[in-house]
């Protein structure tokens, strides 16, 4: 991973998927340490493995993609080379006030990556395009979305 | 990235070692520079460097195709390494997002080095974080896919030049793009000589890595010259006393 998450995270995911190769599940200690470390997110990460939400994608060129389906219905794009997903709380709340280190979609996916339960799907090298491109087209939505939360956390601050 | 421009001013530099093994390219490098920092002359050597390897073709993208040569040096003129450089010119925003998601459906080899000149060009059209975010990420999986393409032992180095504001420099963006880059070389004006235009290149690998400084000569012909600054020896050129390991200002 070109973008590294803090060397204590990595330490945990590591030592997680090792528990798994081992004994096929993860241990309860590491549970409460992802709980400790991410909150909320790491119930709802969890949650979307259970419901088999993340699929990995791929064509016959070798590249890939994450397509997570969210808790409201809609589906977010989680890179697998680096560390970035398309919905609205990583632009907020890891992008912009910093003050996570991930959303719940790509937790899902590198919990996911380390159970062996990621759903797979092969498509063709221009179906994939217009994957990674999609996205492109659903931003502008964002981007008032986030406006609209920044105004909102200012009044707060005021 | 950051292996490729460290073996490239160091193999310049006759002082220089050259210890690391062509094949390693190192991590993502960011390129920062106010304007006319010799930035895109950077790029152009990198490719060049590349291109002298034997690898794959080179990538150089920019909005708008070079003037004239960035250099002028001997590898400059060899017509092998030229052919090898393929160079694209997305002329917006969107084109640039077009070329990067479908960069998988291109045949041929793996490229081993992705390029992109003034990046800030691109990024002025888009205002949010996220955006921004989203062009560099795509960046860097689309060189993760070249390196992917390349095989075991291969691996498509990225390098990318901002041009950072004087006055107005913006911060937030930096830091976001530094999240993605962990390597970032920064190039400050160097004392002029008389004819030549001189600038001061710092290398941070990021992490614990070690922080290295060249000064970089342009002669009015075009050759240029590296001479490798250490903390220790001092700045050969300014008697100013200041030092070497100063962080560069940009206004930022």
């Amino acid at each position: 991973m070109a973008v590294t998450l803090p060397a204590v995270v990595e330490e945990l995911l590591s030592e997680m998927a090792a528990a798994v190769r081992e004994s096929a599940r993860i241990p309860d200690d590491h549970l409460l340490s992802l709980k400790f470390i991410f909150g909320s997110s790491a119930i709802q990460a969890l949650d979307l493995v259970d419901r088999q939400s993340i699929t990995l994608v791929s064509s016959p060129s070798g590249r890939r993609v994450y397509q997570v389906l969210g808790s409201s219905g809609k589906t977010y794009i989680c890179l697998a080379s680096c560390h970035y997903c398309s919905c609205p709380a990583f632009a907020f709340s890891v992008l912009r006030k910093s003050d996570s280190l991930l959303c719940k979609h790509l937790l899902a996916v590198y919990l996911s990556q380390i159970m062996g339960t990621c759903q797979q799907l092969s498509i063709s090298d221009k179906q994939l395009t217009e994957i990674l491109l999609t996205e492109e087209e659903q931003d502008h939505q964002y981007g008032m979305v986030i406006s609209f939360w920044g105004l909102k956390s200012l009044l707060v601050a005021i | 990235m950051a292996e490729t421009l460290r073996r490239m001013l160091s193999a310049s530099s006759a002082a220089g070692p050259g210890e690391e093994s062509a094949a390693e390219s190192g991590s993502p490098l960011l390129l920062l520079g106010g304007p006319r920092s010799g930035k895109t002359a950077l790029l152009f050597a990198a490719a060049l460097e590349v291109a002298g390897e034997g690898r794959g073709p080179i990538f150089f993208l920019a909005r708008r195709p070079l003037q004239s040569l960035p250099l002028r040096t001997r590898a400059a003129f060899d017509p092998l390494r030229l052919q090898k450089i393929r160079f694209q010119y997305p002329s917006s925003t969107r084109e640039l997002f077009r070329l990067l998601c479908s960069a998988h459906e291109a045949q041929g080899p793996a490229p081993a080095l992705l390029l992109l000149d003034c990046l800030e060009e691109y990024l002025s059209e888009h205002q949010g974080p996220h955006e921004a975010a989203r062009l560099v990420a795509l960046l860097l999986d689309t060189a993760a896919h070249f390196s992917h393409r390349a095989g075991p032992g291969g691996s498509c180095g990225l390098m990318v030049a901002l041009q950072t504001q004087k006055d107005s420099g913006d911060t937030a963006q930096l830091a976001l793009l530094q999240r993605y880059f962990p390597a970032c070389c920064w190039l400050q004006p160097g004392a002029p000589g008389p004819r030549q235009h001189c600038l001061r290149a710092c290398l941070e690998s990021g992490g614990q890595g070690p922080r290295t400084e060249w000064l970089v000569a342009f002669q009015p012909h075009g050759e240029m010259t590296v001479t490798p600054l250490s903390p220790e020896v001092g700045d050969p050129s300014s008697d100013k006393g200041t030092s070497s390991r100063s962080q560069p200002n940009f206004g930022v």
